[in-house]
């Protein structure tokens, strides 16, 4: 893989061309993330089980709940960086604001782990459904989106618009996730542990 | 030090994906993983130079998946073979006693027969030609022969005989109609569970209790809305096996 090309200082580029440099090595990985999920859940013979969490009384709703968790720390996220931004009226970030956005992501994001290990192996890629067709898709381009996430945050010199635009994008897959999975598994058998 | 936080969230969700993967292989009992023999030769060869392929034990799953879902692209089947490189049968088998789905996707083959009782069975194996040949535990056993759109044979199970001849699934009666499977762990016993879902919506479905698969009952009722059927509390989630997607392969 040739070496996206460096910036001595951060001033020399336009900012248009160092941007799309910047951005396209994290992309290119992040859609390999996307591509790898998903052709693993397509060839990989569905085996309809896996290990399973104790205390709850199936994996449908062990799922359920850690996807909801996910989705709880997600809306925390948001709630932060709209904060950390300056975007909430009246509110001036709290020194404490940037530990709480990094850890309710990684909390967020290894909620939602094992919740994608059982999606894959035990019940695959599937379309035959529009639900399942959209959570088999969405599922696999969220781990691609978060991947990219992670990878542009310690880049310098990206214009302003690029994390607030990666992170909704985070955000919106994992909702879509979370009402193609959870609140389906919720409102057709009922909420319960 | 601060700069490379992202990259170790990543790594660690990487590390905690693998490991419940591990785990989760290591939890499978092998009934459920593919362990039919795989065939790195195309479905267009002639059943004579795929013989070998009998003696060698399937790899990697996801290897002898693949191979068998990319060159079941190719359209045109050899001389020699007759059956559609994927397609679906379901019927009622003779006496009407039960159902049978056979589902044929490449070389490789899935049968489950059932009486939405106690006497049910999986099998694999293989098509040449135009014959079907599949085992399955117990002595479970289907030798059929593809004509002019279906399949016909006879299938044992459970000491118990049926003939049969089944048509393809058709698209046009009913979206849902095919063969589904669904596997859960209950009461620390794993259980797999069949339905056979015919073009007029009848469904037979039996529920094998324990790895043996001698001991089976009958299936709670599939939704094939939600693709989901309910044993106490437990929520088994169905998944197709249709030789026309591959899945189940």
């Amino acid at each position: 893989m040739t070496a996206p090309p460096t910036q001595p200082i951060p001033l020399p580029r336009k900012p248009a061309a160092s941007t799309a440099s910047l951005l396209i090595v994290p992309s290119l990985i992040g859609a390999l993330v996307a591509l790898a999920l998903g052709i693993y859940g397509r060839v990989h013979s569905p085996t309809g089980i896996a290990i399973n969490i104790a205390g709850f009384s199936s994996p449908g709703t062990v799922k359920s709940w850690l996807a909801t968790g996910a989705t709880v720390f997600a809306i925390v996220q948001v709630g932060s960086a709209l904060v950390m931004y300056g975007k909430v009226p009246r509110v001036t970030a709290p020194e404490w604001i940037g530990g709480l956005h990094r850890w309710s992501g990684r909390i967020a994001f290894l909620l939602a782990v094992p919740v994608a290990i059982h999606c894959l192996y035990a019940l695959g890629f599937q379309q035959y459904s529009t639900r399942v067709l959209i959570h088999s898709v969405v599922g696999c381009l969220f781990f691609g989106a978060f991947t990219v996430k992670m990878l542009i945050l310690p880049k310098r010199g990206l214009p302003g618009w690029v994390l607030p635009v990666a992170g909704a994008v985070v955000f919106t897959l994992l909702v879509v996730i979370w009402l193609t999975s959870a609140y389906w598994f919720f409102s057709t058998f009922g909420i319960k542990a | 030090m601060k700069r490379n936080t992202p990259l170790i969230t990543l790594l660690v969700g990487a590390a905690l994906g693998v490991v419940l993967l591990v785990a989760s292989m290591l939890a499978t009992p092998s009934s459920a993983q593919p362990n039919y023999s795989a065939v790195a030769a195309s479905s267009a060869a002639p059943a004579s130079s795929a013989a070998p392929a009998e003696s060698s034990e399937a790899p990697e799953p996801a290897e002898s998946s693949a191979a068998a879902s990319a060159p079941a692209a190719a359209p045109s089947p050899g001389p020699t073979r007759t059956t559609p490189t994927r397609a679906d049968f379901t019927g009622r088998v003779g006496g009407g006693g039960g159902s049978v789905a056979v589902a044929v996707h490449g070389d490789k083959a899935i049968a489950y027969v059932c009486n939405g009782s106690t006497v049910e069975g999986w099998m694999r194996g293989k098509v040449e030609g135009d014959k079907l040949v599949l085992t399955g535990k117990n002595q479970t056993h289907l030798t059929a022969s593809y004509h002019a759109g279906k399949v016909t044979g006879d299938v044992e199970a459970h000491g118990t005989d049926y003939s049969f001849s089944v048509p393809t699934v058709s698209k046009s009666s009913s979206k849902s109609s095919g063969l589904y499977q669904a596997t859960a762990v209950v009461q620390g016993k794993t259980i797999k569970a069949g339905w056979i879902v015919l073009g007029d919506g009848t469904q037979v479905g039996s529920v094998e209790i324990g790895e043996s698969g001698e001991k089976a009952v009958t299936a709670p009722k599939l939704d094939v809305a939600t693709m989901t059927a309910r044993i106490g509390n437990v929520v088994l989630h169905a998944v197709p096996v249709s030789g026309v997607t591959g899945s189940g392969f």
